[in-house]
């Protein structure tokens, strides 16, 4: 478990382990960080930092689908939707956990996921596109 | 079930579509599917102001925004291409096939014409579709062309579903 594996990864479901994993050391690491910020202050102010800090995750509309379909972000992540299709679409969760409203064309629209649990969305203009947000 | 007049009009011109569509050139998919599209919003902007159901009235909104902005695409990436559309007998069936269900929505009011309108709506896609699948995508031989049409087919998916979701809800009324 490092600062770096976090902010290089790629992969959102090894990040988002690694972000889980964090919400469990992160107060440890951050009284570590204090304990011991007199002998390596460097690292201990790195680890407690970077931890915490919240990503942003894009979701391309491209050919009336969602890409990826499914994503999995951590609770303070954002999650900005890119329509690049010739025609609007949304981001409507089926259960009401959030709404874009019509998004143009080449326009984008961002969502702060704050409650955990495992979203469905669609887009109310073509429900035949599906998709899955999962806040952890 | 009942079969309107339109409907097999409309049948009968998408039936054309599929059958001539066969060793198209990048022009003439260029024509027929800016063709397709206009002939749809035409459909749309009669129904937006003739359409007894408030549902129909969205539907036939959405698809002047989204078809127009399949052929904005369409348009521009002709233009960057330098293809001039080449009128074809696909495309001029297109078209009167068209002029025909617009003619034969005009005669119609409230319910009869909203059903009149979903009805060819459900054909439209589904034969759009079908000529996609079977003619322009495999017809296409410019690499940006042929993934306009990839890209744009799913938008066809949704419509028809909607268009058949719109169709029994209606029927129920």
């Amino acid at each position: 478990m490092s600062s770096h594996r976090l902010r290089s990864n790629e992969r959102g479901r090894i990040v988002t382990l690694d972000a889980a994993a964090f919400r469990w050391l992160a107060p440890g690491v951050a009284v570590l960080g204090l304990v011991i910020a007199g002998l390596v202050p460097e690292r201990g102010a790195v680890a407690a930092t970077t931890a915490r800090q919240p990503k942003t995750h894009r979701v391309t509309i491209e050919g009336t689908s969602f890409q990826p379909d499914r994503l999995t972000v951590a609770a303070g992540d954002t999650v900005v939707w890119v329509n690049t299709d010739p025609f609007p679409h949304t981001a409507t969760s089926t259960a009401d956990a959030f709404d874009s409203g019509s998004i143009p064309s080449g326009k984008s629209w961002k969502f702060r996921a704050l409650k955990a649990g495992a979203f469905g969305y669609i887009c109310s203009l073509h429900p035949t596109m599906k998709a899955q947000l999962t806040v952890e | 079930m009942k079969v309107s007049v339109g409907v097999i009009a409309a049948a009968l011109w998408l039936a054309a579509l599929g059958a001539s569509a066969q060793g198209v050139s990048d022009a003439q998919i260029a024509s027929i599917v800016v063709t397709a599209n206009q002939v749809d919003i035409d459909a749309g902007k009669l129904a937006r102001s003739m359409a007894a159901s408030a549902e129909v009235r969205k539907f036939a909104e959405q698809m002047i925004t989204d078809h127009t902005g399949v052929n904005k695409s369409a348009i521009d990436l002709v233009a960057k291409l330098k293809v001039t559309p080449d009128d074809n007998p696909t495309s001029q069936s297109l078209k009167a096939g068209g002029d025909r269900n617009i003619a034969n929505l005009k005669a119609l009011k409230g319910a009869a014409f909203d059903k009149a309108y979903i009805d060819n709506e459900v054909a439209y896609h589904q034969q759009v579709i079908d000529a996609m699948d079977k003619t322009l995508i495999p017809g296409a031989t410019d690499a940006q062309l042929k993934a306009l049409l990839v890209r744009v087919r799913p938008a066809f998916v949704a419509h028809l579903e909607h268009a058949k979701h719109v169709q029994s809800s209606i029927a129920k009324q």
